[in-house]
């Protein structure tokens, strides 16, 4: 009975492969053909528009064809020399800063006096309120004049006055930039922690027998078993640093004098506020092809298709 | 010695980390001349919940907001559920064509820019009309959704047992059938996990809000980053509003923190 349903099952194959064929395309069609709606037109849109003088005026868009010519502006544009150095000093900085302190919240969580789930759970909190509201939270804890971080500094003596946080372009900038590594951290430590407890427990044992030291164990088991999961992190981090928006337009909308301004947010305001659609669309494009570069390297890294 | 430096440090990351939203709540409750007295005033009659009943009372947006949020974020989820899931399920389990490029390239769509997309989409949905409505929030939330659910789904059917269609398939199944029968009800726990991504990732957008919506369909966080502009004075109020704004998500994180902890550690490092 059983040998006669699988000669059966192996004689109808190739039809059964055909057919299986058409049912994928069902499952699959309406998914990419959405992906392809949202995503691929748009991409293609957005690339048309930056060759174009695309503005918008009396609600009306119109689009004279102009070349290139949006991505030589880019070049002589002082707006955009400005958000480039921000770009570039925020996203190093991030990086560096949550990668560090997400392998050191993971190493800490990974130790068995940290077990306790709570202390995982305390780590998703930053990470899963809403950007927005958590603006709206520090602009309350910097506030100048009765905020939180002023009273905590000069009970401890750390600072004599008052400090306006937010008041000059470079301070601005890293006040900014501390909130941001504050949330971003959560997630590369989770990351950096699952793949901690990946870590086969017998090298542990077998490195201590042959008498190696706390030490040893992490830079010659630990890091080299972390290597791809702290290159994930890195990528990771840098995509969604170039992506920091909410943050920006609801603490320092920019300001002051254009301190906070990083590319993202300047790509916003010449489309949205000046209604420069075809130049902002020029700026989208250069965040969009850096990202794209990063995630190859993503996509590289984590090799679909390959089972652990 | 050592064990003294460990709680040391799990001290500081437990202030790190839990302070600030701390703050948040403990704001929300008092009273204004409280807040305002440095340092602030935390005796028993500082305490109050006219923070909350003042923000619903002066701002009749915000429950329209809540309406629009929900409706939006619950529409998205499941639409990126119903598209992604069999979609999933194709790329792991059935002969597709291509499935590693078709894999890349949803995996590459998860780190697109929004502004590269809000642009042309904004457009689109100007000439069509859909400008400050809640159908195009759906549908423009699943372009970031769409690629989570599918990503998610497809790492917990390619872990499934191998056996299972061929079973099904000898008892005569069709493979939707075998998907709508045998695979789905198993696959109820990462279907969940897939639609609480969702769910948070819609509830929290501000981006594409802040381009596609005027007042109709203003969601969520649009209402709290007006309220905060309008009322920045009135502190307790402002981390009140936020406050509301992210109960839902602490209540869903802590209730489903072991799916999440596992979804998504497991989705960003395994192919």
């Amino acid at each position: 009975m059983a040998l006669g349903a699988a000669t059966e099952f192996a004689a109808g194959g190739g039809h059964r492969r055909a057919r299986e064929g058409l049912v994928a395309l069902y499952f699959l069609g309406p998914a990419l053909a959405m992906l392809a709606l949202l995503l691929a037109y748009p991409v293609l849109y957005s690339i048309w528009l930056s060759l174009t003088d695309a503005k918008l005026s009396a609600g009306r868009l119109e689009t004279p064809f102009i070349g290139l010519e949006n991505y030589a502006t880019l070049f002589t544009d002082k707006a955009v020399r400005g958000a480039l150095f921000n770009t570039l000093y925020f996203t190093v900085v991030e990086v560096a800063a949550v990668v560090l302190l997400g392998l050191l919240t993971a190493l800490l969580l990974n130790h068995p006096m940290a077990r306790w789930s709570g202390f995982r759970v305390l780590l998703l909190l930053p990470w899963a309120i809403a950007p927005v509201a958590n603006a709206v939270l520090w602009k309350w804890i910097y506030h100048s004049n009765y905020g939180i971080l002023n009273t905590l500094l000069l009970q401890l003596g750390l600072i004599d006055t008052n400090k306006t946080w937010l008041g000059d372009p470079f301070g601005a900038l890293n006040m900014v930039l501390l909130v941001d590594i504050w949330k971003s951290t959560p997630f590369i430590a989770i990351l950096l922690l699952a793949a901690l407890q990946n870590i086969p427990k017998s090298l542990y044992r077998a490195a201590r027998i042959d008498g190696a030291s706390t030490w040893d164990a992490f830079r010659y088991i630990t890091l080299p078993s972390l290597k791809t999961a702290l290159a994930i992190a890195v990528i990771l981090q840098t995509i969604w640093s170039l992506r920091t928006f909410d943050l920006i337009f609801v603490l320092t909308k920019g300001g002051p004098a254009d301190g906070t301004v990083v590319m993202n947010f300047l790509a916003y305001r010449v489309t949205f506020n000046f209604l420069k659609f075809g130049y902002g669309a020029a700026l989208a494009n250069l965040i969009f092809m850096t990202s794209l570069v990063l995630s190859i390297f993503y996509v590289r890294l984590m090799k679909p298709g390959v089972r652990p | 010695m050592r064990s003294a430096g460990i709680v040391l440090a799990l001290i500081v990351f437990v202030f790190a980390a839990a302070a600030p939203i701390f703050w948040l709540l403990l704001s929300s409750v008092l009273q204004q001349q409280a807040l305002i007295t440095v340092p602030p005033d935390l005796s028993p009659q500082s305490f109050t919940l006219g923070n909350y009943t003042a923000v619903f009372e002066s701002a009749a947006q915000l429950w329209r907001a809540i309406a629009n949020s929900l409706v939006v974020s619950i529409l998205t989820t499941a639409l990126a559920i119903l598209l992604g899931a069999p979609a999933a399920y194709a790329l792991a389990r059935l002969q597709v064509p291509r499935a590693d490029t078709i894999l890349l390239m949803v995996l590459a769509a998860q780190m697109f820019p929004a502004i590269v997309i809000a642009i042309p989409l904004f457009i689109t949905a100007s000439k069509l009309g859909l400008i400050d409505t809640k159908l195009n929030l759906i549908l423009v939330y699943l372009s970031f959704n769409l690629p989570i659910v599918i990503w998610v789904l497809r790492g917990f059917f390619t872990g499934l047992p191998a056996g299972l269609e061929r079973a099904a398939r000898m008892d005569g199944a069709t493979v939707a059938q075998t998907f709508r029968m045998i695979i789905l009800p198993i696959s109820l726990p990462p279907l969940f996990a897939a639609a609480i991504f969702a769910f948070i990732e819609a509830w929290n957008e501000f981006f594409f809000a802040l381009i596609m919506t005027r007042q109709t369909a203003q969601t969520v966080p649009l209402a709290i980053s007006a309220f905060a502009g309008q009322y920045q004075t009135v502190f307790g109020q402002m981390m009140a509003a936020a406050a509301i704004s992210v109960a839902p998500i602490i209540i869903l994180t802590i209730l489903l923190r072991n799916t999440i902890l596992r979804g998504f550690a497991d989705g960003m490092l395994k192919g």
